[in-house]
């Protein structure tokens, strides 16, 4: 089934006390097309018993006002007001943890539903996202730029001090750690943010055709612009060394 | 000389169906895997049933006695049946025993399993002694022991009764509703208030479906008299703190995580297609429907038709049932087969 071109959005009926809907009708129904018209969304909810077994097992909710199951039935009732608001603010408060995806009797991913929430307010560039994002930016320069976030290296005791004792289990000697890989790891534990100029540029046609780069664009223009500018720069790299060795081979 | 019709699986509906053949002046042999007869509430020593308040021992034991009693009716204990061959009014069985019955029609009866709680580790049976099933809180109160925590046998001062364990379930595969399980744990709840005053019960449910009239008499009555507490929640995780059990789940009403101790937990078991299913469905050639129950090929017309002419079923077979719904059903494929016999003369 598909949902690309049919919406199942109910006429509103909307809030009989408030004088007057604090956001536009058309808006929410967008956001809620935007959410409900991708191909995940039908696997990833299947109905729901309200039975809170996501909420009850989900660690985020422990710490904060969030709980999945209130998620999953702002989408299931398709109470557009709700699922607005919900991405003020609270669908980041998810871990990505996926504990609920494994525990739901019904066989929904509350968790997969609130990724597709995320996205949809990136796509929009909600504040929500931008404020969410914004002390990530060091973070996604380094993923969107290298495709690696961290050296195995760079894992030590000072620099996660909040991974308390558990952080003996990486403390290791890495290299011989490495070794026990099964799959090529060309052996490197410092050499994570030099990329083959080559596996550069297919990365960043990868964010361009994915829509990453749209979706940075959006939310965080500053770090768009930073990284256009190494994006091009890797580009005309590899355009003078591919030059460079058609003159050899001219020679 | 009229061939006898056979019957397999001695519990309610085996019993049913074999008591009203016989009681037509039909012979019967009846075919029982374990050895004695009696099904789920004898096997399993179930306390006082639903609805009708009973104890097991002499509801379905007044049923069993009847059966063995009778001139009419060849009970063949600790047997199965390895092929079904023949048709309507000319069928051949070959038992385990090495004998071979020779049948005018069959009727099956074989009955469900109880579902395994160690297939959902989370809620800790298996790991937890205190943490039980609702067959093993019936065997405390039938065997006149009462309710005790398994661990050091003291008096529980709070109950957790956990619904819909095996039931609602795709997680594991199991779609379908147990139909019973409800009211029995409101049943068991009442026992339990009613052996220990002092103890808390609680029971966990995403529905409650206490259908009909059981809602008088077990959800009302429940709360009215006995003050069982319900809460809307399905529970994630059954731990212990060495001390006591913990329950983690949501309050769907006050939509917080909750961890509350307890001194045991129930798990209200659902009822299994009968593991023999797959190779019932091959010795006897009748098809399972989707959930591996046996196939019901007819509602309305032959009442109890499988997809083999001449072999019918009833009770707990075809999906959850209730004992007196398996008893009707047992005496109305019992009427299916004499229908079928009839027809074929
Ligand atoms: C915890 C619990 C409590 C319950 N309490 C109640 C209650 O209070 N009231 C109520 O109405 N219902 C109750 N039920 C439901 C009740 O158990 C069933 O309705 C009833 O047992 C169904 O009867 P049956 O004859 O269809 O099947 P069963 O009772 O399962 O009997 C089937 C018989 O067939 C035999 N058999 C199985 N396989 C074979 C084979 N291959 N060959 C030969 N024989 C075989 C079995 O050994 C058994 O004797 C309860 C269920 C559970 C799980
Ligand atoms: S994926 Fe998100 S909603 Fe699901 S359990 Fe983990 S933190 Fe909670
Ligand atoms: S676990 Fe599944 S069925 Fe239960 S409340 Fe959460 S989403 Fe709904
Ligand atoms: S009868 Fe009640 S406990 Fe049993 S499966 Fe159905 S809803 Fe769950």
């Amino acid at each position: 089934m598909s949902h690309s071109h049919s919406s199942r959005v109910q006429k509103h009926i909307g809030d009989p006390i408030s004088e007057k809907p604090a956001v536009d009708q058309e808006f929410l129904e967008e956001i809620f097309n935007d959410i409900q018209s991708d191909f995940r969304f039908d696997h990833e909810l299947n109905g729901c018993l309200n039975c809170g077994i996501c909420t009850a097992t989900c660690p985020a909710a422990h710490y904060y006002d969030f709980s999945p199951r209130e998620m999953v039935q702002l989408l299931w009732t398709e109470n557009l007001e709700g699922i607005y608001d919900a991405m003020q603010e609270k669908i980041w408060a998810c871990a990505q943890c996926y504990t609920c995806a494994a525990r739901c009797p019904f066989k929904n991913s509350p968790g997969g539903l609130i990724m597709l929430m995320r996205e949809t307010a990136i796509k929009h560039g909600m504040e929500s996202a931008k404020s969410v994002l914004r002390p990530f930016s060091r973070v996604m320069l380094k993923l969107i730029s290298t495709g690696n976030q961290l050296a195995p290296d760079m894992i030590t005791p000072d620099h996660f001090p909040d991974w308390g004792p558990n952080i003996s289990k990486v403390d290791a000697p890495l290299k011989l750690l490495r070794k026990a890989i099964p799959m090529a790891t060309l052996n490197t534990t410092a050499t994570a943010w030099e990329v083959n100029l080559k596996t550069s540029i297919e990365l960043y046609t990868i964010w361009e055709e994915t829509g990453v780069l749209d979706q940075l664009e959006t939310i965080d223009e500053n770090l768009f612009d930073v990284i256009v500018d190494i994006m091009d720069e890797k580009r005309e790299d590899l355009e003078d060394w591919e030059d460079e060795q058609e003159d050899e081979n001219d020679e | 000389m009229t061939k006898p019709i056979l019957v397999v699986g001695g519990g309610p509906a085996g019993l049913a169906a074999a008591h009203s053949l016989s009681a037509l002046g039909k012979k019967v042999v009846l075919v029982e895997k374990e050895d004695k007869l009696g099904g789920a509430p004898i096997l399993s020593g179930y306390a006082k049933l639903v609805p009708s308040g009973e104890w097991a021992k002499d509801a379905i034991g007044g049923m069993v006695k009847r059966v063995e009693d009778s001139k009419m009716i060849d009970v063949r204990l600790s047997t199965t049946v390895s092929e079904l061959s023949g048709d309507t009014g000319n069928f051949t069985a070959k038992l385990s025993s090495g004998d071979e019955v020779n049948a005018a029609a069959t009727v099956m009866c074989t009955g469900f399993t109880h579902f395994d709680s160690v297939n959902k580790p989370e809620w800790g049976f298996g790991t937890h002694q205190d943490v039980v099933t609702t067959t093993q809180v019936e065997q405390m109160i039938s065997s006149g022991k009462g309710v005790r925590c398994p661990s050091d046998d003291r008096k529980p001062k709070r109950v957790a009764i956990l619904l819909c364990v095996g039931s609602r379930d795709r997680q594991i595969g199991r779609e379908w509703c147990s139909k019973i399980c409800c009211s029995v744990s409101a049943n068991i709840a009442m026992e339990i208030r009613e052996e220990l005053p002092d103890c808390h019960v609680y029971i966990y449910y995403m529905d409650i479906r206490t259908f009909g009239l059981l809602e008088t008499k077990y959800y009302w009555k429940s709360q009215e008299e006995f003050k069982v507490k319900y809460i809307k929640a399905r529970i994630a995780e059954v731990t212990s703190n060495g001390e006591q059990l913990i329950v983690k789940g949501e309050d769907t009403l006050v939509k917080r995580p909750i961890t509350i101790p307890f001194d045991m937990v129930v798990h209200a078991v659902g009822m299994d297609p009968n593991v023999d299913n797959r190779v019932l469905s091959e010795s006897f050639d009748v098809d399972l429907e989707p959930h591996g129950f046996i196939d019901r090929a007819d509602s309305y017309g032959v009442v109890g038709a499988t997809s083999r002419d001449g072999v019918f079923v009833a009770g707990s077979a075809t999906g959850p049932e209730t004992i007196d719904d398996s008893i009707a059903q047992g005496k109305a494929a019992a009427m299916s087969a004499l229908e079928c016999i009839q027809a074929t003369k």
